[in-house]
């Protein structure tokens, strides 16, 4: 226990005296969340501009609708162009307006091209919108004394409200919250690299083999480094879920302890693997790069980087660890299925406990 | 007897590093092995501290098959520098020392004690990473001494360094000897073979080529000698006699210096100074074989080039 001990310590210090190695650990992931998030906040903030979005009206300039459309309100999101059904068609096929707005018996109809872009999406809420002030103004001004009426109008409401579904819950991640989750997930399993370098630097360098021929024995070797790499890198986590959280704002929900124990998970995994891929391969820079290429690969198809849609090879990557820790991070920020959250996180730590024992199995192999 | 191996061979596909190497290592010794690169003394190394297994060959240490209760008793000073480069210099010291079972006042005391004798105790608490090349190989050996070894094993451990740190560590390396450690020496470097080991072996091709004392092995191996001579005025019959004596094989001259290549032991110095006396000497050597001459005459090899062959 001593020799354990002795070589976590050393380890650890080792690894948190390189000013290069802090700089990577602590403001490397500060660094990626910050600028990936603001570069990519486009694709989700709700701050969007609108002011660009062209639309077109076969509505009369002079209805009810028509005169909606010129307000100022909706002015400064939409440009509407009045014109007859054949040119507004026409406008929508060469995508110089995102959707024609028509009336048809009393009914606004929202005309979208096929592959309907966020510009026809918004411009789409803000007609939404008019339809349920109009609905509301109805109740407003309706005789309460028909209760029959009212429920009928109520109906419509709630009809009109479902158009647009909030994800996971009342709230939705902005752009910062989503990268926070996904790149942080990212860094705790490059945090593997940094675990290699302990590998390299305690087994498979000249330092190693000075180790090897110590009356240490194998498995308190690797547990030792395994160890000392793990905390080192969820305290790098931690760093970074704290930066995020206090400084960037990012919303990590109420149950913080399930969201801390995933990211255990995570980093558990990614020294686990760090070793196993080192111990296979028996090289370090080989390993290196392996461990690299298999991090991007997991990530992307996660949709660490940007949510891409798979088709049916989706139900395979939703089994990738980055996806499991995903499911279950989101879930208990804005309220996900429970059973399914347990099952991810189970299987995270399966995927751990595989790769610990097969170093384990490998190193008294090789190392022997 | 501290080491014996015997019959070892060790192949990496074609090559074959080891070839049958005997080797015997008594308590208290210190042994100088010699060879030039690629010769088999750092596979040897590796094999005799289990850091690679060997395909053939028995190896004792201690008496006894290599083991974890062994592998206590032996301290081992990697060619390469083996410390961690951000942990302080006796931090290292200090791990080393827990890792071979040294602790608490004892640990404390050990480093201290080490620190001085290598002259680090100003850099105790600074990091390798700043040191020159001799103060990391010093600090390297020290991290192998911490647990006061019987057995230190020493892979060329001077290798790249000034002549200051260099003549500290041989220092060190004899004292340790005196006080009755068993030494195993690998080194390019003959004075120092030749300044600290009672016993030399040569290695070339993964074999024990020469085993025995520097005086063993240089008389064994060399069989001639230089004599050198300055006379006032050579004359040209000169030269003529001295190559017509036998055991002589070449005179040259140059100047008023004459260089004769004559056969030890052959007693041909004072014949020679016979010839010589007419021309009035003004000065008279001989050179003394040494084991760079024998490691040349044994190996064909220049010890410190990579393997190349002399003509």
């Amino acid at each position: 226990m001593r020799s354990f001990f002795a070589i976590f310590t050393a380890s650890f210090k080792y690894c948190w005296r390189s000013p290069v190695n802090v700089a990577v650990l602590t403001i490397f992931p500060i660094v990626i969340i910050f600028v990936l998030g603001n570069a990519l906040s486009g694709y989700m903030s709700p701050d969007y501009d609108f002011e660009t979005i062209a639309v077109a009206a076969t509505a009369e300039r002079d209805s009810e609708l028509g005169a909606f459309l010129l307000g100022d309100e909706v002015g400064q999101f939409i440009a509407v162009q009045f014109t007859d059904e054949n040119l507004a068609l026409e406008l929508l096929d060469s995508g110089e307006v995102s959707i024609i707005i028509s009336e048809n018996n009393g009914n606004v109809v929202v005309t979208r091209p096929q592959v309907a872009g966020l510009e026809a999406a918004i411009a789409a809420s803000v007609i939404d919108s008019y339809v349920q002030i109009n609905a509301a103004m109805q109740i407003a001004t309706a005789n309460l004394d028909n209760m029959a009426e009212l429920a009928e109008l109520l109906q419509i409401i709630n009809a009109d409200l479902s158009i647009e579904q909030a994800p996971l819950g009342n709230r939705v991640p902005g752009a910062l919250d989503y990268y926070a989750v996904t790149m942080l997930v990212m860094i705790l399993l490059f945090a593997g690299l940094n675990g290699l370098e302990l590998f390299r630097k305690n087994i498979f360098s000249t330092t190693g083999e000075r180790l090897l021929i110590a009356p240490v024995s194998k498995p308190v070797l690797i547990g030792g480094v395994l160890a000392s790499a793990t905390v080192s890198s969820y305290l790098q986590g931690m760093a970074t879920f704290l930066f995020s959280w206090l400084v960037y704002g990012v919303y990590w929900g109420e149950r913080i302890p399930l969201v801390l124990l995933t990211l255990f998970g995570v980093t558990l995994f990614s020294q686990a693997l760090a070793i196993f891929v080192l111990l296979i391969l028996g090289n370090a820079n080989l390993a290196m790069g392996v461990m690299q290429a298999v991090i991007w690969t997991m990530t992307f198809v996660a949709g660490g980087y940007v949510k891409i849609d798979f088709g049916a090879a989706e139900k395979v990557f939703q089994f990738s660890p980055n996806s499991l820790a995903h499911t279950v991070i989101f879930g208990a920020v804005y309220g996900g299925n429970e059973t399914k959250m347990a099952a991810d996180l189970t299987l995270l730590f399966v995927y751990a406990a595989i790769c610990f024992v097969g170093a384990f199995i490998l190193g008294r192999r090789r190392l022997a | 007897m501290i080491i014996s191996m015997k019959d070892i061979v060790k192949r990496y596909r074609a090559l074959t590093a080891l070839d049958h190497l005997s080797l015997n290592l008594h308590k208290g010794e210190t042994l100088g092995l010699l060879g030039p690169n690629g010769a088999g003394k750092t596979t040897a190394i590796r094999v005799l501290t289990g850091l690679t297994n060997s395909d053939a060959g028995e190896i004792q240490v201690f008496g006894k098959k290599f083991s974890a209760a062994s592998k206590r008793k032996i301290g081992v000073v990697p060619q390469d520098l083996a410390v961690y480069e951000t942990l302080s210099a006796k931090e290292n010291l200090e791990y080393f020392g827990r890792l071979y079972g040294v602790h608490g006042v004892e640990l404390k005391r050990r480093s201290g004690e080490i620190l001085d004798v290598l002259g680090l105790s100003d850099v105790a608490k600074k990091a390798p990473r700043k040191f020159s090349g001799g103060m990391k190989r010093r600090l390297n050996i020290g991290c192998a001494i911490m647990h006061r070894p019987e057995l230190l094993i020493l892979d060329e451990p001077t290798v790249g360094i000034d002549p200051q740190s260099r003549n500290h560590i041989l220092d060190f390396v004899a004292e340790i000897s005196r006080q009755g450690t068993t030494v195993l020496y690998t080194s390019h470097y003959m004075e120092e073979v030749e300044r600290l080991c009672s016993r030399v072996c040569i290695m070339d091709a993964g074999q024990v080529i020469a085993d025995g004392t520097v005086e063993e092995i240089a008389g064994k191996a060399i069989f001639e000698e230089v004599i050198n001579l300055e006379v006032k005025e050579i004359g040209p019959s000169l030269p003529e006699s001295i190559k017509k004596v036998q055991g002589v094989s070449r005179c040259e001259v140059s100047g008023g210096k004459l260089a004769v290549i004559s056969r030890v032991g052959s007693g041909n110095i004072a014949r020679i100074l016979e010839l010589a006396a007419p021309y009035t000497i003004l000065r008279a050597s001989a050179e003394r074989a040494t084991l760079e001459d024998a490691f040349l005459a044994l190996t064909g090899k220049k010890l410190r080039d990579s393997g190349g062959e002399i003509a």
